[in-house]
């Protein structure tokens, strides 16, 4: 493969601090102004398909090393790809769908691995 | 060997592929989404570059856009993203929550789906929300970031690029990167020079800058506009009406202080009209309220306490008299000295010498004696039109320059001004001097009169009250009347203000010193007195136009008292920041070869504690004051690693999260670690108010407040008399034990405001007996002065980790400290 020049990254931290300051104030900005528009409490409206929860475990639903996700961002360092397939559920209009997506087995979204922790801390 | 730049690699706008990043041009389907924005819909890739956020965080945030759409071959295919319950489209407020027991997640917003009750009792696990955006860029595991490769590939942008592109794109959406090569884009403003021709250059330089940062004051908090104000009603002694509330703080430094101007607002309702009426802020409570006295007593909705809302008044008096002093500078010739306007200005001068009998002895009554430093401070100052002192932490400052005041005063060349940016030095100063025996008179502005001072028997408005309140006055009998009945017919009142005009000019006549803010100094009731002699404290806090204004009253000798070590003016507007309003006159007098007198001897610290600070701020040049037996901390049990080093750095591994307002950050295992260590001072016998907290952020502090009161282990009151509170607040400030919690522990972006060294000498230098520092060192490691801090902690054995009861010595590794930034 080809050799890359190493490059330094430099974040000048002045301007980050500006950033910083400034992707805070749109949050909270987006914050306020949903708080403000919704007065009334906000109504339930999670309609979900019935399919979505039968499954039960899919053979392939926790996958180690599936073909497509190997390839790691950070160039092979942390060579374990360890992720889960979830069903993502969504909207388009008034349908739901359901697509299929990989997630890190470390991401606190992920059910079993808070399992796996609260094990470990007990140890 | 292959590099990564490819020369070959065009950027033209015609090249690109219609998703490729604008800034960077990555076009990996599965790195870009589109911003959704109907005027925008520009592709951005999910990288970082050389910015702390990914190019569409970027874009979204400088833009003020809010929504995306996923690219047509990502895994979810062409999508918006938007709230599967209620269909919000604002990524800012989109996380993910997943089934309790299932493989199955769903985009929902926080506000206000997220805390919808109902939805707790489903399938779903709320507790594990995961936002869309962490660390300034979207899930990677939605939108991945490009591989190294493609991003050696792709464009270098820095975040100024971004930022005057963005800017550009407001005009012409259409724009490249390359057109900011073309002139005319760039409209800095022109940036501050060492020297300058004459004071017309002086005023064209700063004259614009002062606009920018009143514009964007004005901006600022004229959009601080809050409803849904509660109302708690009082009346002053006064008998005028008090309305007490919460006004939330944020992190952009805006806080309210006394004085400031409110407008409380009631849009109305079957039973009462719409009402508002405006008022001043009269303090702000522990409980964090607002007391705000207003200004009209009629009709006030006494019986309503919701539903109000709350306006900042922009007052442009601040800004209109440093404009108003840079005029005068440069128009009258008889208001600055021919020396010192020279001098201000850079141009080489031939030195002169004040010619005055100097006293035998330097000290002052009712004043400590000084040590060799104060003392060749004072008797130099004496002698010289235009000088410096530079006063480290604890250095005894205040009473150089009342010594100095002291003499100026004595050596009969009229009345002395003495002045500082902020109301609090100027109170402390004015103590000091009246305490040697000088008349002294504190001018307050009028906003600030029901404002309580500790010095409240030197201010001008209380004398006025009581020069003379004998049978006879018609002053007093006519303020009397006017307390009463709360207004005077208008011919009363005409006679009234003639009457305490000429009381107020008799008192400000015969004071041998003045003291009054910078911006006081400005004041209509000094127009028509002159001052030979200025002295101004804390001057490496105000910017140039504001030390001008007492300057141009006729100084013949000025003194600038200051520190440019510790932290400098608060400029609020990033242009005028840049261009160099944030450095003081008494920095520009350095560089201008201008050596500052700098006291040497510190009676604040422990020795141990002054050791760092002197050695990375001061040359190793400051002096111990006290010693370790006056600096232990007896029958104390407070379990520090090294006995007789009252210090330690406690080792943080928890992460920072972004506040509930998410507008600031905090940090849930400092806060409690905090919280044990207040306890265990607490229950040694240190009382409250011996001990400072110190956060940088606005949502540790409060979640440290909140925390202790909930967790603590002792009285709730205890924990609420502990001030908690910024560096910035602590700047001037002293307690015998310090607590930092520096909250910021992220690999990719800052540590934010501790990143200036100023700021972290003066975190440093604020105990007296001990500190302890709270913070991740893997991360702060990085910042080369951290690095040495954290060093010079490991060395002395003070860098230690564990539960309290059982501190261990801590070997986490360090990073390399990057280049130094400045
Ligand atoms: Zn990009
Ligand atoms: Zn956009
Ligand atoms: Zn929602």
């Amino acid at each position: 493969s080809i050799q890359v020049r190493q490059k330094v990254v430099e974040v000048d931290p002045k301007e980050a601090e500006d950033f910083d300051r400034d992707l805070r104030a749109l949050m909270q900005e987006s914050v306020e102004s949903r708080r403000l528009e919704i007065r009334a409490r906000p109504t339930l409206n999670m309609m979900i398909p019935m399919n979505v929860f039968d499954g039960t475990k899919d053979p392939r639903a926790i996958d180690g090393e599936s073909s497509e996700e190997t390839v790691d961002e950070d160039g092979g360092t942390s060579a374990l790809s360890n992720k889960v397939r979830v069903k993502v559920l969504m909207k388009k209009g008034n349908k739901q769908q359901t697509k299929h997506m990989f997630i890190p087995r470390e991401s606190s979204l992920i059910q079993s691995t808070k399992q796996q922790e609260a094990a470990e801390l007990e140890e | 060997e292959e590099t990564g730049e490819d020369e070959n690699y065009e950027f033209g706008k015609g090249d690109f592929t219609e998703h490729a990043c604008r800034y960077c041009g990555v076009q990996n389907p599965a790195c870009v989404v589109r911003c959704n924005m109907p005027s925008c819909r520009k592709w951005f890739c999910n990288s970082r570059g050389n910015t702390s956020g990914s190019h569409i965080v970027n874009h979204l945030v400088r833009a003020k856009h809010k929504e995306v759409c996923l690219h047509k071959d990502s895994p979810l295919g062409e999508t918006i993203l938007e709230c599967y319950n209620c269909g919000c489209r604002n990524v800012f407020l989109l996380g993910f929550i997943s089934a309790k027991t299932e493989s199955v997640v769903v985009l929902l917003c926080r506000e206000p789906c997220l805390s919808v009750n109902a939805l707790k009792d489903m399938n779903w696990d709320l507790s594990q929300w995961c936002p869309l955006i962490d660390d300034r860029c979207f899930l990677p595991w939605l939108v991945k970031v490009p591989s190294e490769q493609e991003q050696l590939r792709a464009r270098q942008v820095t975040a100024q690029q971004i930022n005057k592109v963005e800017e550009l794109w407001k005009t012409n959406p259409d724009a490249s990167l390359e057109d900011l090569e073309k002139p005319g884009v760039d409209d800095e403003p022109q940036p501050v020079a060492l020297k300058y021709e004459d004071a017309y250059q002086y005023q064209n330089v700063f004259a614009p800058l002062i606009k920018l940062e009143a514009d964007y004051d004005k901006m600022m908090k004229e959009s601080q506009s809050k409803d849904n104000v509660t109302i708690r009603w009082d009346v002053g002694l006064n008998k005028k009406r008090i309305a007490y509330f919460v006004f939330p703080k944020e992190d952009n430094e805006l806080r309210l202080v006394p004085g400031d101007e409110l407008r409380l607002r009631y849009s109305g309702d079957a039973a009462h009209p719409a009402w508002q009426s405006v008022g001043h802020v009269i303090k702000l409570t522990a409980q964090e309220e607002v007391a705000l006295e207003l200004r009209a007593s009629q009709g006030v909705p006494i019986d309503l306490n919701h539903g109000f809302s709350v306006d900042f008044v922009w007052k442009s008096t601040s800004f209109d008299r440093m404009q108003g002093a840079m005029k005068n500078f440069a128009v009258d010739e008889t208001s600055v000295s021919g020396y010192i306007y020279h001098h201000l200005l850079g141009h080489e001068v031939e030195l002169q010498i004040v010619r005055n009998t100097l006293p035998r002895r330097f000290g002052a009554p009712g004043l400590p004696e000084l040590n060799a430093s104060q003392v060749f401070a004072v008797k130099s100052v004496l002698q010289k039109p235009i000088s410096l002192i530079q006063g480290p932490p604890g250095t005894g400052k205040t009473v150089t320059s009342a010594a100095i005041v002291y003499h100026m005063a004595k050596q009969g060349q009229g009345q002395v001004l003495v002045c500082a940016p902020s109301n609090v030095a100027v109170d402390q100063l004015a103590e000091k001097i009246s305490s040697t025996g000088l008349k002294v008179v504190r001018l307050c502005a009028k906003s600030r009169e029901a404002v309580s001072s500790p010095v409240e028997h030197l201010t001008l408005h209380y004398q006025v009250r009581h020069l003379d309140t004998s049978e006879k006055s018609e002053l007093h009998k006519l303020q009397q009347l006017k307390d009463e009945q709360g207004e005077l017919s208008s011919s009363d009142e005409k006679k009234f203000k003639a009457l305490k005009r000429a009381t107020e000019r008799e008192i400000l006549q015969s004071a041998d010193v003045i003291c009054c803010t910078c911006v006081g100094a400005g004041d209509p009731r000094l127009a028509n007195f002159r001052f030979r002699q200025v002295l101004i404290d804390e001057s490496t806090q105000a910017t140039e136009p504001e030390c001008l204004i007492p300057l141009v009253l006729g100084v013949k000798q000025v003194v600038l008292v200051g520190d440019h070590c510790q932290l400098g003016p608060v400029i609020m507007c990033k242009k005028a920041a840049r261009a160099g309003l944030a450095q003081s006159l008494f920095e520009r007098l350095v560089l201008l070869g201008l050596k500052p007198f700098r006291l040497q001897v510190q009676y604040r610290m422990h020795p141990s504690l002054s050791e760092f600070p002197s050695n990375s701020f001061y040359e190793g040049t400051l002096q111990n004051g006290v010693t370790i037996n006056e600096r232990q901390s007896l029958g104390i049990d407070f379990p520090w690693p090294v006995p007789n080093r009252p210090m330690f750095f406690y080792v943080q591994m928890g992460q920072e999260e972004i506040s509930a307002s998410g507008t600031s950050y905090l940090n849930r295992t400092e806060a409690a670690n905090v919280e044990k260590i207040v306890t265990t001072f607490l229950r040694s016998g240190v009382v409250p108010s011996q001990i400072g907290v110190i956060t940088p952020y606005e949502g540790q502090r409060a979640y440290i407040v909140n925390y202790m009161s909930r967790n603590g282990s002792l009285r709730q009151q205890l924990y609420k008399e502990i001030e908690v509170a910024s560096v910035d607040s602590f700047q001037g400030r002293e307690k015998d034990f310090i607590i930092l919690s520096c909250v910021r522990s992220n690999e990719h972006q800052g540590i934010g405001f501790l990143n200036d060294p100023r700021r972290l000498n003066v975190a440093l230098t604020r105990a007296r007996y001990g500190i302890v520092i709270l913070g991740n060192p893997k991360v702060l490691s990085k910042q080369p002065l951290w690095n040495c801090l954290l060093t010079h902690y490991k060395e002395r054995e003070c860098l230690v980790e564990g539960p309290l009861n059982n501190l261990k010595q801590s070997m986490v590794q360090f990073q390399k400290p990057k280049k130094m930034y400045n």
